[in-house]
């Protein structure tokens, strides 16, 4: 009998950088890889980006610590594929995440970005379907959290 | 270029139904079956198309004569025989994308009968429609499904 269970969250964050700049970071593939892909305990077999309405992310990445987590080797895929693309304002995708082949969640996510001051104010809202094994929505909220928080690192490394 | 607003809403209906879960499935998976329940009121023109996988796609396309061309196209994330269709889809007016959502179709097993749980989560996009009007238009569509099973 399979399992479903559905559940919506949103974080809000300001960066001090302008939305175009901001915006950028989501657009560009070498950019989203760094704060979106790389990361400590990860190691990355494949990214790609074509950031255009209808195009697909795609990334496959090992999790270091599988074998004493899950008890196996393990990959995670995640396919993405952008729904719509206001430049500066609005991107709304759909993504699926697999563990070692086996899909877990799929989720429609939206963020926004608004100017604040100088800055950009950004809104992240997932709606998200858990499956059998899926992480559910505090841990996937937390792990959206600190890649929001990689992106402020980014933002300020790249000036 | 106007500001875009962004409404984020979620609805389940839940409805009974006297076919079996792999009755019900197949109205979902078959392209000639769902083709004759999925769809606006019989005046309209109708176009549908139906690639039922993981990955595969589904338009359809209609509208009253001479009047707006109502557009969903969605694609299919997950898969499970006779108990679970995911989907993400998009619907346009004319050229508009109104709305992006998430929609998961439960089917369980109820008696001899079913019971189908379908639960959409949507962004509703800068004021052209909201959750209120999309779920009086999808219980309309399973009071459809449910004259198709009759049948």
């Amino acid at each position: 009998m399979t399992i479903t269970e559905h559940a919506t969250f949103a974080v809000e964050r300001e960066y001090k950088h302008a939305p175009a700049k901001v915006f950028a970071a989501w657009a560009d593939p070498r950019a989203k890889r760094a704060w979106f892909a790389e990361g400590e305990g990860w190691e990355i077999q494949n990214f790609s980006l074509d950031f255009r309405e209808g195009g697909a992310e795609t990334s496959k990445f090992r999790f270091l610590k599988g074998e004493e987590t899950f008890g196996e080797e393990t990959w995670f895929g995640n396919d993405t594929v952008f729904n719509e693309i206001r430049p500066n304002q609005r991107i709304i995708f759909t993504y699926s995440m697999d563990r070692n082949g086996v899909r877990f969640s799929v989720s429609l996510a939206c963020a926004e970005f608004k100017p604040a001051g100088a800055g950009t104010r950004l809104i992240f809202t997932e709606h998200a379907a858990f499956f059998e094994g899926g992480d559910g929505a505090a841990m996937r909220e937390a792990g959206w959290r600190e890649l929001l928080q990689k992106l402020d690192e980014h933002l300020a490394a790249a000036g | 270029m106007t500001d875009p607003s962004t409404t984020h809403a979620t609805f389940v209906i839940e409805r009974h139904y006297k076919a079996a879960p792999a009755r019900v499935f197949a109205a979902f998976a078959d392209a000639k079956q769902k083709a004759k329940w999925f769809g606006g009121p019989a005046e309209w023109s109708a176009q549908h198309k139906l690639d039922f996988r993981v990955g595969g796609k589904e338009t359809s396309v209609g509208g009253p004569p001479g009047g707006v061309v109502h557009k969903m196209s969605g694609e299919y994330c997950d898969i499970v025989e006779n108990e679970r269709i995911v989907m993400s889809y998009e619907m346009h007016l004319d050229a508009t994308r109104i709305s992006v959502s998430l929609g998961t179709t439960e089917i369980k097993p109820n008696g001899a009968g079913s019971t189908l749980i379908y639960t959409e989560q949507g962004a509703y996009l800068d004021g052209y429609d909201d959750a209120g009007q999309r779920e009086e238009g999808t219980r309309e569509l399973f009071k459809q499904l449910e004259q198709f099973l009759d049948q």
